[in-house]
């Protein structure tokens, strides 16, 4: 699944995705500079309740930029500095979803994401 | 007049071998290169340039981010694009986002050299004039009341400059970054030009308030000093009037937090500073149909605020929505949530980057 993220991820200033459920559990999390420990201990799903009806969001703080994107699966979040090349994010998550869809039906993403207890 | 084309690329030995391919019409126009979006931000700065060709994806700033601060900063130079992803939904994003042309890789370059010249030769399609004194065609295009793109160059130090007219006014004018009259009193101060006329304007917004008989008066008057040895060079008064706006509405937080909660609530932000900005910025094509407070966005807005704390991300400045169905809109955070709501054709990148400079 890594693999499918691989062409944000390399992305310069891209600093990590997530992908949550529709009920906020994090299914997915590749960070570069930040232990598991610290997104999974985080009760995501006010935030992610927040979102329902929420089809694109570009949020844009000081440092940080997050974009999110409404996927079959659930909500997926890229994390990035302010001067990332935010188009280019956009365009490599329009190329990405068809394939999140396509393993989504074909092995069960979920099963797929499970985290360890 | 040879015109300076801007060629951005990543790979070195493509622009090299553009650079190469295109002396053969080095009595049309001439290249200057960059690496990347920033690198060619850079020389946007220093030189002036009539037409920039682009690739997509590169390192530090990419094609798109270069597009978008082309389009705010410089809105009169065209772009072309070039790359190797010719997916459909790249080439409407670019055209979207204001480029003129667009052509894959791999290419003939003569393919791109005649689009360059057809793109050049559309700027000076009202004619060319080799040895003029700028001041008294300018007052006759005010008489005339035409609407023009004027391009100049001072013969005696090789200077470039443009002018912005509609129907005779004198909206704009710019010497490579610098806008407003500080660009305009430079400009009219030069005796010998050649110039250029493009029978279009780009610029929409009126950027320099005075009359242009009184911009002429004070370029003479600056001349004259800068003859006697003081320094009349170009302040940057634009700048400052960006940051005086830009500070109506990103320090209308701050001046919240200082004031007591009794009239906070009361307090509305400048939605028409929000509009002045967003007009300067973009034009009639910034796609705004609505600005109003809407407190039903607060819970998500301070969801969003929560998450950026938890990662360190500082203050909160803009939140692009959409819902899809045409459903676009921006939330700005505040006592209340303010929101302004586009339309489908709403030039959305640009306004978040001009929201949150």
């Amino acid at each position: 699944m890594k693999k499918l993220f691989n062409d944000i991820l390399s992305m310069k200033d891209v600093k990590g995705v997530m992908l949550f459920s529709f009920e906020g559990e994090l299914l997915f999390r590749d960070f570069s500079s930040l232990p598991s420990t610290f997104l999974e201990n985080r009760d995501w799903t006010p935030f992610i309740k927040a979102l329902i009806g929420v089809q694109e969001a570009d949020l844009v703080f000081e440092t940080l930029r997050f974009y999110i994107r409404k996927t079959t699966t659930g909500y997926l979040m890229v994390l990035m500095d302010i001067l990332a090349p935010i188009a280019m994010v956009r365009l490599n998550c329009d190329i990405l979803l068809p394939s999140l869809k396509q393993e989504n039906t074909a092995k069960g993403l979920r099963n797929l994401f499970k985290r360890k207890k | 007049m040879i015109k300076n084309v801007l060629l951005v690329d990543d790979e070195q030995e493509m622009l090299l071998s553009l650079k190469e391919g295109f002396e053969k019409y080095s009595d049309i126009f001439s290249v200057l290169l960059a690496g990347d979006g920033e690198d060619a931000l850079e020389k946007l700065k220093e030189n002036t340039f009539f037409l920039v060709v682009t690739d997509l994806k590169m390192p530090r700033m990419d094609g798109f981010t270069l597009l978008t601060h082309i389009m705010i900063d410089y809105p009169d130079i065209p772009v072309i694009i070039i790359t190797a992803h010719s997916i459909p939904i790249m080439v409407k994003m670019a055209k979207k986002v204001g480029a003129v042309g667009y052509i894959e890789k791999p290419f003939m370059v003569e393919d791109l050299a005649q689009k360059i010249i057809t793109t050049l030769r559309d700027q000076s399609d009202g004619g060319t004039l080799h040895s003029a004194s700028s001041g008294l065609f300018l007052q006759l295009i005010e008489m005339e009341q035409k609407t023009c793109t004027i391009r100049l160059v001072n013969k005696s130090s090789g200077r470039r400059g443009v002018l912005f007219f509609r129907e005779g006014i004198l909206l704009d004018a710019r010497i490579n970054g610098v806008h407003g009259e500080a660009a305009a009193h430079e400009i009219l101060s030069w005796d010998d030009v050649i110039l250029s006329i493009q029978n279009e304007c780009s610029q929409k917004e009126r950027n320099i308030k005075g009359e242009l008989q009184a911009i002429l008066l004070e370029a003479m008057r600056l001349k004259d000093e800068a003859a006697q040895g003081e320094d009349a060079t170009i302040t940057g008064g634009e700048e400052r009037e960006t940051q005086k706006e830009d500070s109506i509405i990103i320090g209308y937080e701050e001046k919240e937090a200082e004031r007591p909660a009794e009239e906070r609530i009361t307090e509305k932000p400048d939605f028409n500073a929000i509009k002045r900005k967003l007009e300067k910025k973009i034009g009639d094509r910034r796609g705004v149909e609505d600005i109003y407070q809407d407190n039903s966005w607060d819970g998500l807005v301070s969801q969003v605020a929560g998450v950026g704390e938890f990662f360190n991300a500082g203050k909160l400045k803009v939140c692009y929505i959409s819902e899809g169905e045409s459903r676009d809109f921006i939330l700005l955070p505040g006592e209340k949530t303010t929101l302004i709501s586009l339309n489908p054709d709403a030039l959305k990148g640009w306004i978040i980057e001009v929201l949150s400079r």
